[in-house]
């Protein structure tokens, strides 16, 4: 069967044994291009598919998926969808649907032809070595994705859409004297030709470099400058705890807490899935709810969760159509293109620049928010970058520290970790340091 | 899955394309999640996942292709667009003409599980998840818990142009309990998650209730913990997941994948003391119904228990197919991959530290201030440069050798080639326990494991 047979079979036996359902339906194709050493190591090219179903029995919610499109494999999964839905003890609803279009968000975005991506591919590796500090070059390449969604339900949604996304980037290891690092990077487009293979490896070098002979940071309380990557990767987390559905769950602390301060003044954060160059943006949502713009944080005070139908309805308050579900998982909210208001008041002078976190994944806590993290930086004084420093990690509150954001750089970059999520460069007033 | 004739059109016709090996690698996945919350099943979801990916060698150059067509039409189109994407064609081999006697072996059932994936309804499974949610109320501060039930059954099929056929069910099951503790505004969380390479029987392993009570136990600890102290000091390591801390340090740096291309600080170093006498590290992918084994790799060779570092001389890397035609090291079985849509990479399997000759007790009262980091978090490497981090889940201050007052949000940081080099003692107390690695490949499930460890010196991340 056709992903599209496979949709009217399902709305058609869905609507015969007298349940509500509705059925996302994801197509991928995915090229990557890995090069080492002048020649190409890794070609992947691939179509990927499946079908995630959400039904609705005797007013309870249940869940499965098929990548297999056998009519046996469409039955099992209804009938394990309804046997979870009968099983759960939790209400669910799937909101009235209505036509949502059919949009292309990629255009001709991906259409250069392979040889040239080869090519791109290539000469990003060649310009990783161009550096005679370079010792090795872990990865280097192209990458692209693109992704066909379409939503229908049996009360009545109907709707799909197209977009993608182009990738450059790599990974390689810089060594002076005893000195290593290892540094990477990926520049994503929504088109391949916005994509400068020699400016990527020239970043990725140089954003390396400025890392090697690092001196030790004696423990201490500094004023810390976060770069964009950084502040992403903390907003990234933060995330979590705007989610309606983590609120719902008790693992927020923001519950009760809308049109309370709970960053300084300089902070404002919105959430775009309209924006026109949206790494992310999408004309509606997972339950067919259509995009807008969100301010979540304003000025420091906070507005609003990001919801879904489910969580706006349990918590009384407005759906701010951020369903987020791929076909291999239940509702969820996640933020699109989620982003820091750029001021401009930001002045460097001394303290330490944090250029990276790392093990984000282990060391904040979503629930919490606190965070103890391992971090790469320069030392700065009188506004200049002055040295490395290395083996160090930074503690806190995400709350704390959002408080403590005394000033906010002016150029907005972007980071891709499950949303967009986009920054400038942040002071932060005082972090706790434990080095040597 | 896929039968042998179809199989051998396939490799046949890579190799007419100009392949100098092809292998298929066949899936089909079912899984459950249940979650629990405040004594209800809120989430439940099944799913399959069917698909198949082809790889080709031409030389060192590597192409890949997935798709969830498992028809001749399907598989010969995924062919095609790999050796268009490969470019002008190769040479025609002679290979292309003849069938392929495929070498079936056939699997021991080493982790076969008790109660496989499609019995006991879906209520057994709910009333265990229950049991734990209610094993966690073990005090008032703990005001939400989470449990749920991972389960999940894999059929591969792996064969390829050298005539390997190699067909395996793998079940695996893990339940997760999450406890928030909750005491004015203070908020902590506890975690913890048994899970094992069998079926249903992993309850009568691990009682729901008692998995429960750990979590709940951890959040409260947290609840009452101060910030942990900020600087360089001794650090006791605790068993079984303590074991991730060498899984970031040390692990992924004998990977070929890294070592290959000289992006380990330890490439080039086999024979020489790269870790102190202490330390003798092993990875093995045959501990019966370990979360991280299997009977074949995931490019159809048998696993093995590989000695990776024997007191202190480093002994062998982790080698795949393409890690074995970059060094020439032998292959040991290492190849892994998530599913059908990753190729396969050097990956771990149950990576842990061998047993000592101490006791946890002698470790402990050697140190006059320093750090138990009694339960870890996760973690991250930079193998190219050694730099590490892990997150302690649970920890205490040592004081004049003595276990004293709970300490929270520490996050140890070093380099992996000095921290090895830094331990000083290993006890007896050997244990392993589960978790997912992320790598090149994907997720895969590993374990990770040791007996209690003193490293006499790790920076530890708290508050200054």
């Amino acid at each position: 069967m056709t992903l599209e047979e496979a949709k009217r079979y399902l709305l058609r036996r869905a609507k015969e044994l007298g349940l509500e359902a509705e059925v996302l339906f994801q197509e991928e194709r995915e090229l990557s291009l890995r090069a080492r050493q002048g020649a190409l190591e890794e070609i992947k090219e691939a179509r990927q598919g499946g079908i995630g179903l959400r039904v609705v029995a005797q007013g309870r919610v249940g869940y499965a998926y098929t990548e297999e499109l056998s009519p046996e494999a469409l039955e099992w999964a209804l009938a394990e969808a309804r046997d979870n839905a009968l099983l759960a003890d939790k209400e669910g609803l799937i909101p009235p649907g209505r036509a949502l279009g059919s949009h292309d968000l990629l255009g001709e975005g991906l259409s250069a032809p392979l040889e040239t991506k080869k090519q791109g591919a290539l000469a990003l590796e060649k310009a990783l070595w161009e550096d005679p500090r370079t010792r090795s070059v872990l990865m280097g390449g192209y990458m692209e994705k693109e992704v066909r969604v379409a939503l229908a339900s049996t009360l009545g949604a109907e709707g799909d859409f197209r977009t993608g996304l182009a990738g450059m980037g790599g990974s390689l290891v810089m060594g002076e004297g005893a000195s290593l690092k290892q540094g990477w990077d990926f520049q994503l487009a929504k088109e391949f030709h916005a994509l400068d293979p020699g400016r990527t490896a020239l970043e990725i070098r140089e954003r390396t470099a400025r890392l090697l002979n690092a001196k030790p940071l004696p423990t201490g309380r500094y004023r810390a400058y976060l770069e964009p990557k950084a502040m992403a990767g903390l907003l990234w987390v933060l995330a979590r705890s705007l989610s309606g559905k983590s609120a719902l769950e008790g693992k927020s602390r923001l519950l009760n807490r809308i049109g309370e301060r709970i960053a300084s003044e300089w902070v404002t954060l919105v959430d775009d899935p309209t924006l026109e160059k949206g790494l992310l943006s999408r004309p509606f949502d997972a339950e067919g709810t259509p995009a807008r713009r969100t301010v979540v944080v304003e000025k420091g005070i906070f507005k609003t969760f990001l919801h879904n139908a489910e969580t706006a309805r349990a918590l009384g308050q407005e759906n701010t159509g951020h369903a987020f579900r791929t076909y291999r998982g239940v509702l969820d909210v996640a933020p699109t293109n989620l982003y820091l208001e750029p001021v401009g008041n930001l002045r460097l002078e001394k303290g330490v620049l944090i250029t990276e976190f790392m093990g984000l994944h282990a060391g904040a806590n979503p629930v919490s928010l606190d965070f103890s993290l391992q971090a790469l930086g320069l030392w700065v004084e009188e506004g200049e970058a002055r040295h490395a420093v290395e083996n160090f990690a930074v503690s806190g509150n995400l709350l704390e520290l959002l408080q403590a954001i005394e000033a906010v750089g002016d150029e907005l970059d972007w980071e891709v970790m499950g949303a967009a999520l986009g920054s400038p460069m942040v002071a932060v007033a005082e972090l706790s340091f434990a080095g040597a | 899955m896929l039968n042998p004739d179809l199989v051998a059109l396939v490799l046949r016709q890579a190799l007419k394309g100009g392949a100098d090996f092809a292998e298929i690698y066949a899936e089909r996945s079912r899984r459950r999640r249940m979650t629990v919350r405040s004594g209800k099943l809120e989430e439940a979801i099944s799913g399959l996942d069917y698909g198949a990916g082809i790889r080709l060698f031409f030389g060192l150059e590597v192409v890949y292709a997935y798709t969830n067509q498992l028809t001749q039409e399907g598989l010969l189109e995924a062919l095609e667009t790999l050796l268009r994407a490969k470019g002008a064609l190769g040479r025609v081999d002679e290979r292309g003409a003849g069938g392929l006697d495929f070498r079936k072996t056939a699997p021991q059932g080493l982790h076969t599980p008790k109660v496989p994936f499609s019995e006991k309804d879906k209520r057994f499974r709910l009333e265990r998840l229950l049991e734990a949610e209610a094993g966690a109320r073990i005090a008032p501060e703990v005001q939400r818990v989470e449990a749920s039930l991972q389960e999940w059954e894999q059929e591969v099929l792996i064969a390829n142009s050298e005539g390997t056929w190699a067909e395996e069910k793998r079940v695996r099951t893990r339940l997760h309990v999450l406890a928030v503790a909750q005491d004015g505004t203070e908020v902590q969380t506890g975690y913890a998650a048994p899970g094992k390479s069998v079926g249903l029987e992993l309850f009568e392993l691990y009682p729901p209730q008692e998995v429960g009570a750990k979590a709940a136990r951890q959040a409260l600890t947290n609840l009452r913990a101060k910030p942990a102290p900020a600087g360089t000091m001794p650090v006791v390591v605790g068993n079984a997941f303590g074991g991730v801390l060498f899984h970031e340090a040390l692990g992924h740096l004998l990977e070929t994948t890294s070592v290959a291309k000289k992006a380990s600080v330890l490439a080039d170093r086999l024979g020489e003391e790269v870790a102190s006498p202490a330390v003798t590290y092993v990875d093995d992918g045959t501990l019966p119904h370990a979360w991280g084994s299997t009977e074949v790799d995931d490019e159809g060779r048998p696993t093995e228990r590989t000695v990776l570092i024997e007191k202190g001389i480093l002994k062998s890397y982790m080698v795949d197919r393409l890690g074995h035609l970059l060094t020439g090291y032998p292959m040991t079985g290492s190849g892994r991959r998530q599913d059908y849509t990753f190729a396969p990479t050097s990956r771990m399997r149950n990576t842990f530290i061998a047993p000592g000759d101490k006791e946890v007790e002698e470790l402990i009262a050697g140190v006059e201030f320093g750090l138990y980091a009694k339960e870890m978090g996760g973690g991250q490497v930079k193998p190219g440069s050694g730099e590490y981090n892990f997150a302690v889940q649970e920890g205490y201050i040592i004081r004049k050798g003595r276990i004293e007052e709970p300490v929270r949000g520490a996050m140890l940081v070093g380099k992996g080639p000095e921290t090895i080099r830094k331990v000083v003692a290993v006890a007896k107390d050997w244990e392993n326990a589960p978790g997912m690695c992320g790598s090149l490949s994907g997720m895969v499930p590993v374990e990770v494991g040791q007996p209690h460890v003193l490293v006499s010196e790790i920076v530890v991340g708290g508050r200054a």
